[in-house]
Protein backbone atom coordinates (compact mmCIF):
# COMPACT_ATOMS: atom_id res chain seq x y z
CA UNK A 1 0.00 0.00 0.00
CA UNK A 2 2.81 2.33 0.76
CA UNK A 3 4.26 1.68 -2.64
CA UNK A 4 1.05 2.43 -4.41
CA UNK A 5 0.42 5.54 -2.39
CA UNK A 6 3.85 6.95 -2.89
CA UNK A 7 3.90 5.89 -6.50
CA UNK A 8 0.76 7.75 -7.41
CA UNK A 9 1.90 10.96 -5.80
CA UNK A 10 5.17 10.20 -7.48
CA UNK A 11 3.34 10.03 -10.76
CA UNK A 12 1.89 13.44 -10.23
CA UNK A 13 5.29 14.80 -9.39
CA UNK A 14 6.80 13.12 -12.36
CA UNK A 15 4.18 14.47 -14.65
CA UNK A 16 4.63 17.95 -13.27
CA UNK A 17 8.38 17.71 -13.55
CA UNK A 18 8.28 16.53 -17.13
CA UNK A 19 5.90 19.20 -18.23
CA UNK A 20 7.78 21.86 -16.39
CA UNK A 21 11.02 20.92 -18.05
CA UNK A 22 9.32 20.95 -21.40
CA UNK A 23 8.35 24.55 -20.84
CA UNK A 24 11.81 25.50 -19.69
CA UNK A 25 13.35 23.93 -22.74
CA UNK A 26 11.27 26.10 -24.97
CA UNK A 27 12.20 29.20 -23.05
CA UNK A 28 15.86 28.48 -23.36
CA UNK A 29 15.46 27.79 -27.03
CA UNK A 30 14.04 31.25 -27.45
CA UNK A 31 16.50 33.33 -25.49
CA UNK A 32 19.98 32.19 -24.82
CA UNK A 33 20.75 34.85 -22.30
CA UNK A 34 18.10 35.89 -19.84
CA UNK A 35 18.32 38.16 -16.90
CA UNK A 36 17.57 36.71 -13.54
CA UNK A 37 14.13 38.22 -13.44
CA UNK A 38 13.30 36.85 -16.82
CA UNK A 39 14.49 33.46 -15.73
CA UNK A 40 12.41 33.61 -12.61
CA UNK A 41 9.37 34.57 -14.58
CA UNK A 42 9.97 31.78 -17.03
CA UNK A 43 10.43 29.23 -14.29
CA UNK A 44 7.32 30.32 -12.48
CA UNK A 45 5.14 30.41 -15.54
CA UNK A 46 6.27 27.03 -16.71
CA UNK A 47 5.70 25.58 -13.27
CA UNK A 48 2.23 27.08 -12.98
CA UNK A 49 1.11 25.88 -16.36
CA UNK A 50 2.61 22.49 -15.71
CA UNK A 51 0.89 21.99 -12.40
CA UNK A 52 -2.37 23.24 -13.82
CA UNK A 53 -2.14 20.85 -16.71
CA UNK A 54 -1.75 17.88 -14.40
CA UNK A 55 -5.37 18.45 -13.53
CA UNK A 56 -6.21 18.36 -17.22
CA UNK A 57 -8.88 21.04 -16.90
CA UNK A 58 -11.03 19.15 -14.47
CA UNK A 59 -10.84 21.84 -11.85
CA UNK A 60 -11.84 25.44 -11.95
CA UNK A 61 -8.52 26.78 -10.77
CA UNK A 62 -6.56 24.92 -13.39
CA UNK A 63 -8.76 26.28 -16.11
CA UNK A 64 -8.40 29.75 -14.67
CA UNK A 65 -4.62 29.53 -14.58
CA UNK A 66 -4.51 28.46 -18.19
CA UNK A 67 -6.96 31.18 -19.19
CA UNK A 68 -4.92 33.81 -17.44
CA UNK A 69 -1.75 32.70 -19.16
CA UNK A 70 -3.42 32.55 -22.53
CA UNK A 71 -4.75 36.05 -22.24
CA UNK A 72 -1.60 37.72 -21.03
CA UNK A 73 1.31 35.84 -22.45
CA UNK A 74 4.10 37.04 -24.69
CA UNK A 75 5.76 35.05 -27.44
CA UNK A 76 7.98 32.58 -25.69
CA UNK A 77 5.59 32.17 -22.81
CA UNK A 78 2.74 31.39 -25.10
CA UNK A 79 4.65 28.80 -27.03
CA UNK A 80 5.87 27.20 -23.83
CA UNK A 81 2.37 27.03 -22.42
CA UNK A 82 1.01 25.57 -25.60
CA UNK A 83 3.71 22.99 -25.64
CA UNK A 84 3.04 21.97 -22.09
CA UNK A 85 -0.66 21.72 -22.60
CA UNK A 86 -0.39 20.19 -25.99
CA UNK A 87 -2.96 22.45 -27.52
CA UNK A 88 -3.42 25.90 -28.87
CA UNK A 89 -4.46 28.62 -26.49
CA UNK A 90 -7.56 30.60 -27.18
CA UNK A 91 -6.77 34.25 -27.39
CA UNK A 92 -10.16 35.82 -27.03
CA UNK A 93 -11.72 36.31 -23.67
CA UNK A 94 -14.75 34.19 -23.16
CA UNK A 95 -17.59 36.31 -22.04
CA UNK A 96 -20.19 34.32 -20.30
CA UNK A 97 -19.02 30.88 -19.52
CA UNK A 98 -21.74 28.36 -19.01
CA UNK A 99 -20.01 27.51 -15.81
CA UNK A 100 -21.26 28.36 -12.42
CA UNK A 101 -24.12 30.54 -11.65
CA UNK A 102 -23.59 32.27 -8.43
CA UNK A 103 -26.84 32.40 -6.64
CA UNK A 104 -26.95 35.06 -4.08
CA UNK A 105 -28.30 33.43 -1.07
CA UNK A 106 -30.27 36.26 0.33
CA UNK A 107 -33.18 34.07 1.10
CA UNK A 108 -31.59 32.87 4.26
CA UNK A 109 -31.84 36.26 5.89
CA UNK A 110 -35.21 36.85 4.33
CA UNK A 111 -36.62 33.56 5.46
CA UNK A 112 -35.43 33.88 8.98
CA UNK A 113 -36.17 37.54 9.03
CA UNK A 114 -34.99 37.79 12.57
CA UNK A 115 -32.50 40.10 14.10
CA UNK A 116 -29.53 38.06 15.09
CA UNK A 117 -27.85 38.53 18.38
CA UNK A 118 -24.85 40.71 18.06
CA UNK A 119 -22.23 38.15 18.99
CA UNK A 120 -23.44 35.60 16.52
CA UNK A 121 -23.83 38.23 13.85
CA UNK A 122 -20.30 39.43 14.38
CA UNK A 123 -18.98 35.89 14.26
CA UNK A 124 -20.84 35.16 11.08
CA UNK A 125 -19.58 38.31 9.52
CA UNK A 126 -16.03 37.42 10.40
CA UNK A 127 -16.41 33.99 8.92
CA UNK A 128 -17.96 35.38 5.81
CA UNK A 129 -15.11 37.83 5.38
CA UNK A 130 -12.56 35.08 5.77
CA UNK A 131 -14.35 33.00 3.21
CA UNK A 132 -14.20 35.89 0.82
CA UNK A 133 -10.50 36.32 1.40
CA UNK A 134 -9.87 32.65 0.84
CA UNK A 135 -11.90 32.76 -2.27
CA UNK A 136 -9.79 35.53 -3.72
CA UNK A 137 -6.63 33.51 -3.23
CA UNK A 138 -7.69 30.68 -5.45
CA UNK A 139 -7.18 31.36 -9.11
CA UNK A 140 -10.45 31.62 -10.90
CA UNK A 141 -12.33 32.61 -7.82
CA UNK A 142 -15.03 34.51 -9.60
CA UNK A 143 -16.78 31.37 -10.62
CA UNK A 144 -16.66 29.59 -7.32
CA UNK A 145 -19.61 29.26 -5.06
CA UNK A 146 -19.29 28.18 -1.49
CA UNK A 147 -19.31 24.44 -1.96
CA UNK A 148 -17.01 24.42 -4.89
CA UNK A 149 -14.72 26.83 -3.14
CA UNK A 150 -13.83 24.28 -0.55
CA UNK A 151 -13.36 21.53 -3.06
CA UNK A 152 -11.19 23.71 -5.23
CA UNK A 153 -9.17 24.83 -2.26
CA UNK A 154 -8.47 21.23 -1.37
CA UNK A 155 -7.27 20.44 -4.82
CA UNK A 156 -5.34 23.65 -5.12
CA UNK A 157 -3.50 23.16 -1.86
CA UNK A 158 -2.49 19.66 -2.80
CA UNK A 159 -1.25 20.78 -6.20
CA UNK A 160 0.67 23.65 -4.71
CA UNK A 161 2.28 21.22 -2.32
CA UNK A 162 3.43 19.06 -5.20
CA UNK A 163 4.78 22.05 -7.01
CA UNK A 164 6.63 23.34 -3.97
CA UNK A 165 8.12 19.94 -3.22
CA UNK A 166 9.52 19.40 -6.67
CA UNK A 167 10.85 22.90 -6.96
CA UNK A 168 12.42 22.76 -3.55
CA UNK A 169 14.22 19.53 -4.24
CA UNK A 170 15.53 20.84 -7.48
CA UNK A 171 16.69 24.06 -5.90
CA UNK A 172 18.35 22.26 -3.01
CA UNK A 173 20.15 19.82 -5.21
CA UNK A 174 21.29 22.52 -7.55
CA UNK A 175 22.55 24.66 -4.74
CA UNK A 176 24.27 21.78 -3.05
CA UNK A 177 26.27 20.94 -6.09
CA UNK A 178 26.90 24.58 -6.75
CA UNK A 179 28.34 25.07 -3.31
CA UNK A 180 30.42 21.97 -3.57
CA UNK A 181 31.87 23.34 -6.68
CA UNK A 182 32.62 26.70 -5.20
CA UNK A 183 34.20 25.39 -2.05
CA UNK A 184 36.48 23.14 -3.94
CA UNK B 1 18.66 6.33 12.33
CA UNK B 2 19.19 9.79 13.57
CA UNK B 3 22.65 9.28 15.02
CA UNK B 4 23.59 7.69 11.77
CA UNK B 5 22.41 10.70 9.91
CA UNK B 6 24.18 13.07 12.19
CA UNK B 7 27.33 11.08 11.86
CA UNK B 8 27.05 11.35 8.16
CA UNK B 9 26.33 14.99 8.09
CA UNK B 10 29.54 16.29 9.63
CA UNK B 11 31.52 14.03 7.37
CA UNK B 12 29.74 15.36 4.42
CA UNK B 13 30.07 18.93 5.42
CA UNK B 14 33.71 18.59 6.31
CA UNK B 15 34.18 17.14 2.90
CA UNK B 16 32.92 20.33 1.47
CA UNK B 17 34.49 22.82 3.77
CA UNK B 18 37.77 21.06 4.24
CA UNK B 19 38.78 21.75 0.67
CA UNK B 20 39.93 18.23 0.38
CA UNK B 21 39.27 16.44 -2.82
CA UNK B 22 39.63 13.26 -0.86
CA UNK B 23 36.66 14.22 1.25
CA UNK B 24 34.56 14.72 -1.79
CA UNK B 25 35.78 11.51 -3.21
CA UNK B 26 34.69 9.73 -0.11
CA UNK B 27 31.21 11.05 -0.39
CA UNK B 28 30.90 10.23 -4.02
CA UNK B 29 32.34 6.83 -3.47
CA UNK B 30 29.30 6.20 -1.39
CA UNK B 31 27.09 7.41 -4.17
CA UNK B 32 29.01 5.24 -6.53
CA UNK B 33 28.46 2.28 -4.30
CA UNK B 34 24.80 3.07 -4.01
CA UNK B 35 24.06 2.62 -7.65
CA UNK B 36 24.59 -0.90 -8.84
CA UNK B 37 23.57 -0.43 -12.39
CA UNK B 38 20.78 0.71 -14.63
CA UNK B 39 17.65 -0.16 -12.75
CA UNK B 40 14.54 -1.31 -14.49
CA UNK B 41 11.85 0.09 -12.27
CA UNK B 42 11.39 2.37 -9.38
CA UNK B 43 11.22 -0.52 -6.99
CA UNK B 44 14.62 -1.86 -7.83
CA UNK B 45 16.15 1.54 -7.60
CA UNK B 46 14.74 1.93 -4.15
CA UNK B 47 16.22 -1.30 -3.00
CA UNK B 48 19.49 -0.48 -4.63
CA UNK B 49 19.70 2.73 -2.75
CA UNK B 50 18.71 1.05 0.42
CA UNK B 51 21.61 -1.32 0.32
CA UNK B 52 23.92 1.40 1.40
CA UNK B 53 23.17 4.02 4.00
CA UNK B 54 20.09 5.76 2.78
CA UNK B 55 20.66 8.82 4.89
CA UNK B 56 23.76 9.53 2.90
CA UNK B 57 22.03 9.38 -0.38
CA UNK B 58 19.15 11.37 0.85
CA UNK B 59 21.42 13.83 2.54
CA UNK B 60 23.46 14.35 -0.52
CA UNK B 61 20.67 14.80 -2.92
CA UNK B 62 18.02 16.31 -0.85
CA UNK B 63 19.31 18.68 1.69
CA UNK B 64 17.42 19.52 4.79
CA UNK B 65 14.50 21.56 3.72
CA UNK B 66 14.34 24.91 5.25
CA UNK B 67 11.12 24.93 7.15
CA UNK B 68 9.41 27.69 5.34
CA UNK B 69 6.27 26.56 6.95
CA UNK B 70 6.84 23.95 9.54
CA UNK B 71 4.51 21.05 9.22
CA UNK B 72 3.93 19.41 12.53
CA UNK B 73 2.87 15.84 12.11
CA UNK B 74 -0.85 15.73 11.74
CA UNK B 75 -2.73 13.33 13.87
CA UNK B 76 -2.41 10.37 11.65
CA UNK B 77 -5.52 8.47 12.57
CA UNK B 78 -7.50 11.32 11.19
CA UNK B 79 -5.54 11.04 8.01
CA UNK B 80 -7.30 7.86 7.14
CA UNK B 81 -10.51 9.77 7.61
CA UNK B 82 -9.05 12.46 5.45
CA UNK B 83 -8.21 9.90 2.83
CA UNK B 84 -11.67 8.50 2.82
CA UNK B 85 -13.22 11.85 2.51
CA UNK B 86 -10.66 13.06 0.09
CA UNK B 87 -11.67 10.23 -2.10
CA UNK B 88 -15.12 11.60 -2.09
CA UNK B 89 -14.37 15.21 -2.60
CA UNK B 90 -11.05 15.67 -4.23
CA UNK B 91 -10.47 15.39 -7.94
CA UNK B 92 -7.11 13.65 -8.11
CA UNK B 93 -7.76 10.60 -10.19
CA UNK B 94 -5.80 7.47 -9.73
CA UNK B 95 -6.00 3.92 -10.83
CA UNK B 96 -4.56 2.10 -7.89
CA UNK B 97 -6.25 2.44 -4.58
CA UNK B 98 -5.09 0.97 -1.36
CA UNK B 99 -7.20 -2.04 -0.61
CA UNK B 100 -8.24 -0.88 2.83
CA UNK B 101 -9.98 2.14 1.62
CA UNK B 102 -11.72 0.50 -1.28
CA UNK B 103 -14.63 -0.63 0.85
CA UNK B 104 -15.02 2.87 2.05
CA UNK B 105 -14.54 4.21 -1.39
CA UNK B 106 -17.17 1.95 -2.73
CA UNK B 107 -19.67 3.55 -0.43
CA UNK B 108 -19.13 6.92 -1.95
CA UNK B 109 -20.07 7.25 -5.52
CA UNK B 110 -17.80 10.02 -6.63
CA UNK B 111 -14.46 9.94 -8.40
CA UNK B 112 -11.61 8.13 -6.76
CA UNK B 113 -8.67 10.27 -6.07
CA UNK B 114 -5.29 9.61 -4.75
CA UNK B 115 -2.78 12.31 -4.50
CA UNK B 116 -4.48 14.16 -1.77
CA UNK B 117 -4.73 11.06 0.26
CA UNK B 118 -1.34 9.78 -0.70
CA UNK B 119 0.53 12.71 0.66
CA UNK B 120 -1.12 12.52 4.02
CA UNK B 121 -0.70 8.80 3.82
CA UNK B 122 3.01 9.20 3.44
CA UNK B 123 3.32 11.49 6.37
CA UNK B 124 1.06 9.20 8.24
CA UNK B 125 3.30 6.26 7.67
CA UNK B 126 6.21 8.06 9.12
CA UNK B 127 4.34 8.35 12.32
CA UNK B 128 3.31 4.79 11.91
CA UNK B 129 6.87 3.64 12.10
CA UNK B 130 7.23 5.17 15.50
CA UNK B 131 4.14 3.80 17.15
CA UNK B 132 2.48 1.16 15.07
CA UNK B 133 0.43 -0.58 17.74
CA UNK B 134 -1.34 2.43 19.08
CA UNK B 135 -1.81 3.84 15.67
CA UNK B 136 -3.38 0.73 14.26
CA UNK B 137 -5.94 0.51 16.97
CA UNK B 138 -6.96 4.08 16.80
CA UNK B 139 -6.81 3.91 13.05
CA UNK B 140 -9.27 1.08 13.02
CA UNK B 141 -11.61 2.75 15.42
CA UNK B 142 -11.44 5.95 13.45
CA UNK B 143 -12.04 4.05 10.28
CA UNK B 144 -15.06 2.35 11.70
CA UNK B 145 -16.49 5.62 12.81
CA UNK B 146 -15.73 7.13 9.50
CA UNK B 147 -17.37 4.26 7.75
CA UNK B 148 -20.52 4.75 9.72
CA UNK B 149 -20.39 8.41 9.15
CA UNK B 150 -19.77 7.83 5.51
CA UNK B 151 -22.83 5.74 5.17
CA UNK B 152 -24.86 8.35 6.86
CA UNK B 153 -23.43 11.12 4.81
CA UNK B 154 -23.75 9.41 1.52
CA UNK B 155 -27.30 8.55 2.28
CA UNK B 156 -27.91 12.12 3.20
CA UNK B 157 -26.32 13.56 0.19
CA UNK B 158 -27.51 11.14 -2.37
CA UNK B 159 -30.52 12.43 -4.07
CA UNK B 160 -30.83 9.54 -6.41
CA UNK B 161 -29.62 6.54 -4.51
CA UNK B 162 -32.02 3.76 -3.86
CA UNK B 163 -30.85 3.23 -0.33
CA UNK B 164 -33.58 3.82 2.11
CA UNK B 165 -32.83 4.42 5.70
CA UNK B 166 -35.27 4.29 8.52
CA UNK B 167 -35.45 7.83 9.68
CA UNK B 168 -36.78 9.11 12.92
CA UNK B 169 -39.38 11.34 11.62
CA UNK B 170 -38.32 12.65 8.33
CA UNK B 171 -41.28 13.64 6.30
CA UNK B 172 -40.16 12.54 2.90
CA UNK B 173 -42.18 14.80 0.80
CA UNK B 174 -40.12 14.36 -2.33
CA UNK B 175 -39.69 10.86 -3.60
CA UNK B 176 -36.04 10.99 -4.33
CA UNK B 177 -34.48 12.90 -1.48
CA UNK B 178 -33.46 10.55 1.25
CA UNK B 179 -32.44 12.58 4.17
CA UNK B 180 -32.44 11.58 7.73
CA UNK B 181 -33.92 14.22 9.96
CA UNK B 182 -32.68 14.39 13.44
CA UNK B 183 -34.91 14.62 16.44
CA UNK B 184 -36.47 17.94 17.05
CA UNK B 185 -35.64 19.43 13.71
CA UNK B 186 -37.90 20.79 11.08
CA UNK B 187 -38.62 18.52 8.23
CA UNK B 188 -39.86 20.69 5.45
CA UNK B 189 -38.04 20.41 2.21
CA UNK B 190 -36.30 23.75 2.40
CA UNK B 191 -34.61 23.14 5.66
CA UNK B 192 -33.81 19.61 4.64
CA UNK B 193 -32.08 20.78 1.53
CA UNK B 194 -30.34 23.44 3.45
CA UNK B 195 -29.25 21.02 6.07
CA UNK B 196 -27.93 18.71 3.41
CA UNK B 197 -26.01 21.56 1.92
CA UNK B 198 -24.60 22.58 5.23
CA UNK B 199 -23.56 19.01 5.92
CA UNK B 200 -21.78 18.90 2.62
CA UNK B 201 -19.95 22.07 3.37
CA UNK B 202 -19.03 20.93 6.83
CA UNK B 203 -17.74 17.62 5.62
CA UNK B 204 -15.55 19.26 3.06
CA UNK B 205 -14.29 21.74 5.56
CA UNK B 206 -13.24 18.86 7.74
CA UNK B 207 -11.26 17.44 4.88
CA UNK B 208 -9.64 20.76 4.32
CA UNK B 209 -8.94 21.04 7.98
CA UNK B 210 -7.09 17.78 7.92
CA UNK B 211 -5.09 18.73 4.92
CA UNK B 212 -3.84 21.96 6.33
CA UNK B 213 -1.36 21.38 9.10
CA UNK B 214 -2.17 22.90 12.42
CA UNK B 215 -5.92 22.80 12.09
CA UNK B 216 -6.54 19.61 13.95
CA UNK B 217 -6.23 21.04 17.38
CA UNK B 218 -9.62 22.61 17.66
CA UNK B 219 -12.35 20.06 17.84
CA UNK B 220 -15.02 22.34 16.54
CA UNK B 221 -16.22 21.80 13.06
CA UNK B 222 -15.50 23.94 10.07
CA UNK B 223 -16.66 27.44 9.48
CA UNK B 224 -14.75 28.68 12.46
CA UNK B 225 -12.73 31.73 11.80
CA UNK B 226 -9.59 30.04 13.08
CA UNK B 227 -9.81 27.20 10.66
CA UNK B 228 -10.37 29.50 7.75
CA UNK B 229 -7.54 31.63 8.97
CA UNK B 230 -5.20 28.68 8.96
CA UNK B 231 -6.30 27.67 5.53
CA UNK B 232 -5.71 31.13 4.18
CA UNK B 233 -2.30 31.24 5.77
CA UNK B 234 -1.38 27.92 4.31
CA UNK B 235 -2.44 28.86 0.81
CA UNK B 236 -0.63 32.15 1.01
CA UNK B 237 2.48 30.47 2.37
CA UNK B 238 2.49 27.95 -0.44
CA UNK B 239 2.08 30.64 -3.04
CA UNK B 240 4.90 32.65 -1.54
CA UNK B 241 7.07 29.56 -1.47
CA UNK B 242 6.54 29.06 -5.15
CA UNK B 243 7.68 32.59 -5.80
CA UNK B 244 10.78 32.26 -3.66
CA UNK B 245 11.68 28.90 -5.06
CA UNK B 246 11.45 30.11 -8.60
CA UNK B 247 13.73 32.98 -7.64
CA UNK B 248 16.17 30.57 -6.08
CA UNK B 249 16.15 28.41 -9.13
CA UNK B 250 16.69 31.39 -11.32
CA UNK B 251 19.61 32.49 -9.18
CA UNK B 252 21.36 29.20 -8.89
CA UNK B 253 21.99 28.59 -12.54
CA UNK B 254 22.97 30.96 -15.28
CA UNK B 255 20.77 29.06 -17.66
CA UNK B 256 17.40 27.84 -16.57
CA UNK B 257 17.68 24.54 -18.25
CA UNK B 258 21.19 23.60 -17.34
CA UNK B 259 19.99 20.23 -16.31
CA UNK B 260 17.81 19.94 -19.31
CA UNK B 261 20.75 20.59 -21.50
CA UNK B 262 22.40 17.54 -20.16
CA UNK B 263 19.34 15.44 -20.71
CA UNK B 264 18.82 16.89 -24.11
CA UNK B 265 22.39 16.16 -24.92
CA UNK B 266 21.93 12.60 -23.99
CA UNK B 267 18.82 12.38 -26.02
CA UNK B 268 20.10 13.99 -29.11
CA UNK B 269 23.82 13.71 -28.65
CA UNK B 270 24.21 17.34 -29.41
CA UNK B 271 26.83 19.64 -28.06
CA UNK B 272 26.42 21.14 -24.65
CA UNK B 273 26.80 24.64 -23.49
CA UNK B 274 29.99 24.62 -21.49
CA UNK B 275 29.51 27.82 -19.61
CA UNK B 276 28.04 26.04 -16.67
CA UNK B 277 29.55 22.68 -17.04
CA UNK B 278 32.96 24.18 -17.21
CA UNK B 279 32.53 24.99 -13.58
CA UNK B 280 32.88 21.36 -12.72
CA UNK B 281 36.48 20.37 -13.22
CA UNK B 282 36.68 16.83 -14.44
CA UNK B 283 39.31 16.00 -11.88
CA UNK B 284 36.66 15.67 -9.24
CA UNK B 285 34.87 13.00 -11.10
CA UNK B 286 36.81 9.84 -11.55
CA UNK B 287 35.88 7.92 -14.62
CA UNK B 288 34.30 4.98 -12.93
CA UNK B 289 32.01 7.04 -10.80
CA UNK B 290 30.56 8.95 -13.66
CA UNK B 291 29.07 5.96 -15.28
CA UNK B 292 27.16 4.79 -12.27
CA UNK B 293 26.49 7.96 -10.36
CA UNK B 294 25.02 9.46 -13.44
CA UNK B 295 21.64 8.26 -12.46
CA UNK B 296 21.62 10.28 -9.33
CA UNK B 297 22.90 13.47 -10.79
CA UNK B 298 21.91 13.24 -14.35
CA UNK B 299 22.08 16.87 -15.14
CA UNK B 300 25.71 17.34 -14.36
CA UNK B 301 27.32 14.08 -15.17
CA UNK B 302 25.67 13.54 -18.44
CA UNK B 303 26.78 16.93 -19.44
CA UNK B 304 30.36 15.87 -19.09
CA UNK B 305 29.86 12.91 -21.32
CA UNK B 306 27.76 13.98 -24.18
CA UNK B 307 28.44 10.86 -26.09
CA UNK B 308 26.72 8.54 -23.74
CA UNK B 309 23.31 7.52 -24.78
CA UNK B 310 21.06 6.77 -21.94
CA UNK B 311 17.47 6.33 -21.19
CA UNK B 312 16.29 9.70 -20.05
CA UNK B 313 13.09 8.32 -18.74
CA UNK B 314 15.24 6.51 -16.26
CA UNK B 315 16.70 9.76 -15.07
CA UNK B 316 13.40 11.32 -14.51
CA UNK B 317 12.25 8.20 -12.81
CA UNK B 318 15.29 8.11 -10.62
CA UNK B 319 15.18 11.70 -9.72
CA UNK B 320 11.55 11.61 -8.96
CA UNK B 321 11.84 8.44 -7.03
CA UNK B 322 14.35 10.25 -4.92
CA UNK B 323 12.06 13.21 -4.75
CA UNK B 324 9.41 11.02 -3.33
CA UNK B 325 11.66 10.10 -0.48
CA UNK B 326 11.43 13.57 0.76
CA UNK B 327 7.88 14.42 0.02
CA UNK B 328 6.99 15.06 3.62
CA UNK B 329 9.33 17.82 4.55
CA UNK B 330 10.86 16.34 7.63
CA UNK B 331 14.12 15.20 9.03
CA UNK B 332 16.29 12.56 7.54
CA UNK B 333 15.29 10.06 10.18
CA UNK B 334 11.90 10.00 8.62
CA UNK B 335 13.48 9.62 5.24
CA UNK B 336 15.19 6.49 6.34
CA UNK B 337 12.08 5.14 7.93
CA UNK B 338 10.16 5.84 4.80
CA UNK B 339 12.81 4.20 2.74
CA UNK B 340 12.52 1.17 4.91
CA UNK B 341 8.80 1.14 4.46
CA UNK B 342 9.24 1.19 0.75
CA UNK B 343 10.79 -2.22 0.91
Amino acid sequence: MQNSSSSSSLMVKQEFFTKWKKGLKIYSAFNKEMTIMERKRAIKLSADVAIASTRSATTQWSRAVVAEVSSSAAGAARIAAEEILGRKLSTERRKAQAGKKIVRRRRKAAARGAVRSSAAAVAKKVVRNRRRVLKRLIPGWKKLDEICLIKETLDYIASLQVQVDVMRHLANAGETLHHQQILL
Amino acid sequence: MEPNVEAVQPQFRSGISGTKPGGMGFVFDDIHGLIPGPPETDGTSFTALLELPPPQAVELLVKEDFPAKSMPPPIFPSNIALIDRASMFSVFASADNPPESTNILSVSSSMKTDSVKQEPLESEHHRNSSSPAVSNQSLKSIKRKEREKKVKESSKKSKKLEANEASDGSGEQLPYVHVRARRGQATDSHSLAERARREKINARMKLLQDLVPGCNKSLQISGTAMVLDEIINHVQALQRQVEFLSMRLAAVNPRIDFNLDALLAVESESSIDNSYLGMFPPSIWPEGQLNSSRQQQPWLLDGLHPGRVDDTSNFITQENSLLSYDSPPNSASLHSSQLKMEL
